[in-house]
C-alpha cells in the first residue's frame, strides 16, 4: 500500500510569552480504514490571468465522495496578491503570497467544486490532490 | 511583530518516484510583509458523535476579510472516527482520526462560521486560530 505522510509544524517564539510549537504528522488513508490513499492528481502549477476568475480547480462532479486531500500554495512574492478559495461558492479564505493550505475535501456533491479567484493577472498557483479512489 | 511560521511536508511512495513537497510560510496580516498575525485562540476539546458546534464564530466581532489561519487536528486514534468540517453550511471535508488541516479563513461575513460535527465516536480535537484581532463582547454581569 502507498504511504503518504503529511506533517505540519507551527512555531513562534514571540506570539506568546512562552514559545509556541505545534506539530502533527499523519499517514493519509482512505475514509474510515487504514489503507493508504492510492490516487494523486500530481503536483500541478498553473498561471491564472484575470479572465480566470472563479476558475474551477477541482470539479466536485469528477470525484467520488471520499477522504481526498488538497494542497494549495500561492507562489506570488507580492504581499498584496491573493487567491480567494471557494467551495461550492462559499468563500473559505484568501491565500496570500507565499501562503499554503492543506485540507480534507469530501466532494460530497456535484456542486462542491473548489474554485480559485486570483486578485491579479498572471498569478501562479501550485496544487495537488490526493485521491480516495 | 510576532513571527509565526507554518511549515508542511508531504512525502509519499505513491508514485514510481518518491514524492516530497514542502512549503513554509510566515503568517502575516493581510496584504503586508511588515506585520505578522499577532492574536491567537487555542482549544483542545472532545466532540461527541451527533453534536454540532461553532468552532470559529464569524459573528464574534472578528475582523472581516483578513488573512486569518485555522489549524484543526483530530487526535482520535480509532480510524473510523471523524468529524465533518463545514463553513456556512458548505461541507469542506471529513477530518478522520489523525488528520489535520490548515486553511486561510476570511470570515468574510457573519454567517461564515467554521462548524464541526462529530460523526462517529468522541473525537479529541486540537484547534488554533491565528488572527488580526477581535472586539470582545461586553459582559452583562456587574459585581
Amino acid at each position: 500500500m502507498a504511504t503518504t505522510i503529511a506533517s505540519i509544524t507551527i512555531n513562534s517564539t514571540d506570539l506568546l510569552t512562552d514559545e509556541l510549537s505545534l506539530s502533527t504528522s499523519t499517514t493519509l488513508t482512505a475514509a474510515g480504514i487504514s489503507t493508504g490513499l492510492v490516487g494523486s492528481g500530481g503536483l500541478g502549477r498553473k498561471k491564472l490571468a484575470s479572465g480566470h476568475a472563479q476558475y474551477v480547480l477541482f470539479d466536485g462532479d469528477a470525484y467520488t465522495n471520499g477522504a481526498h486531500k488538497i494542497y494549495l500554495k500561492n507562489t506570488s512574492t507580492t504581499a498584496s496578491e491573493y487567491f480567494t478559495i471557494e467551495i461550492n461558492s462559499e468563500q473559505m479564505g484568501k491565500l496570500y503570497a507565499g501562503d499554503w493550505a492543506f485540507f480534507p475535501w469530501e466532494a460530497n456533491a456535484d456542486t462542491n467544486d473548489i474554485k480559485i479567484d486570483p486578485s491579479a493577472d498572471d498569478m501562479v498557483l501550485e496544487y495537488m490532490i490526493l485521491i480516495d479512489e | 511583530m510576532a513571527t509565526t511560521t507554518a511549515a508542511v511536508t508531504l512525502t509519499s511512495d505513491l508514485l514510481s518516484d518518491n514524492m516530497s513537497v514542502s512549503a513554509s510560510t510566515t503568517c502575516m496580516k493581510a496584504g503586508t510583509t511588515a506585520d505578522g498575525l499577532d492574536m491567537m485562540d487555542y482549544r483542545y476539546l472532545d466532540i461527541a458523535s451527533g453534536t454540532n458546534w461553532d468552532l470559529s464564530n464569524a459573528d464574534n466581532s472578528l475582523n472581516k476579510n483578513k488573512a486569518n489561519k485555522v489549524y484543526i487536528a483530530n487526535h482520535s486514534t480509532d480510524e473510523t472516527y471523524y468529524v465533518i468540517i463545514t463553513i456556512d453550511a458548505t461541507v469542506v471535508g471529513r477530518l478522520y482520526a489523525g488528520d489535520w488541516m490548515f486553511i486561510p479563513w476570511g470570515a468574510e461575513d457573519a454567517t461564515a462560521d467554521i462548524e464541526i460535527q462529530g460523526a462517529t465516536g468522541t473525537n479529541t480535537i486540537c484547534y488554533a486560530l491565528f488572527h488580526e484581532g477581535q472586539t470582545l463582547h461586553a459582559g452583562g454581569d456587574t459585581v
